[in-house]
């Protein structure tokens, strides 16, 4: 595989989206090309942080009690 | 009408992916009181359309999926002026920060205060936004977020992709504004 090919398909690695099959291409890849398991741990930690980040908003327990009395 | 039983039931599983609904309404409306009129008519609405809901498959996509459309029809004219997000080029933080000499996780990103990186989240067009809610944020497949959005996998794909480029875009911004990074950094060479 060349580096291309394995930052075509970067986002999908980081998103568990790819076959197995393909996968194990761009693990084997990441394995012996520095500058690519660079680029995939940034984005892995950039995905990481949004994430993080965004899911600390929860809805407020008042709203919850009152959309149970609305709905139950 | 269902019965109350299995409507007390159905609202409780229901209830079990609020804060995802809400986190959702939050970023796509900014306002916490929209977010929860929206977040409240769209459990109204799954309510009404129970029968419609196919026990077994992903009610958390469901409900979004309600809760996404309410959304774009109270602002459907923005619809038509989503701003479409250019390319950017690939790994633009990254890039940018190796070539400053710094260490683009450890320098940078860990550095960042989480609500730096929500804003960035929210200067998104709507479009984009969501794609990374769900897929970024709520962990949703490709699949599942294409079903959710209504649109093909391709989509789904190329939205992410130029949404994640955006957010590096804004996120060096704000790491060269708040002085994280220099641009110029040690390892550039200073022109003569």
């Amino acid at each position: 595989m060349k580096c291309e090919q394995c930052a075509d398909k970067l986002d999908r690695y980081v998103d568990r989206e790819l076959t197995n099959t393909e996968a194990l291409e761009v693990q084997l890849h990441l394995e012996g090309c520095p500058d690519c398991m660079d680029h995939y741990e940034f984005q892995e930690h950039l995905k990481r942080v949004v994430k993080h980040s965004c899911d600390c908003d929860t809805a407020p327990k008042a709203f919850r009690d009152k959309l149970r009395e609305i709905l139950t | 009408m269902a019965e109350p039983a299995a409507q007390t039931a159905f609202a409780e599983e229901a209830l079990t992916h609020l804060d995802t609904l809400y986190r959702g309404a939050l970023r796509l409306t900014h306002d916490p009181d929209q977010a929860q009129d929206l977040v409240q008519e769209a459990y109204l609405r799954a309510l009404r359309y129970q029968h419609s809901y196919q026990t077994g498959t992903n009610m958390k996509a469901w409900l979004f999926a309600i809760m996404r459309n309410l959304f774009w029809d109270r602002f459907k004219g923005s619809r038509k002026e989503d701003v479409s997000l250019d390319d950017v080029g690939d790994f633009v933080l990254y890039d940018k920060l190796k070539d400053e000499g710094a260490k683009p996780e450890a320098d940078v990103l860990d550095k960042i205060a989480a609500s730096e990186v929500v804003t960035a989240v929210d200067k998104l067009p709507p479009l984009h936004r969501e794609v990374v809610l769900l897929v970024d944020v709520e962990g949703f497949s490709y699949k599942d977020a294409a079903e959710t959005l209504g649109v093909p996998i391709g989509t789904v794909m190329s939205r992410l992709h130029r949404a994640r480029q955006q957010l590096q875009k804004s996120l060096y911004e704000y790491a060269v504004e708040s002085g994280i990074v220099h641009p110029g950094g040690p390892t550039q060479v200073s022109q003569t």
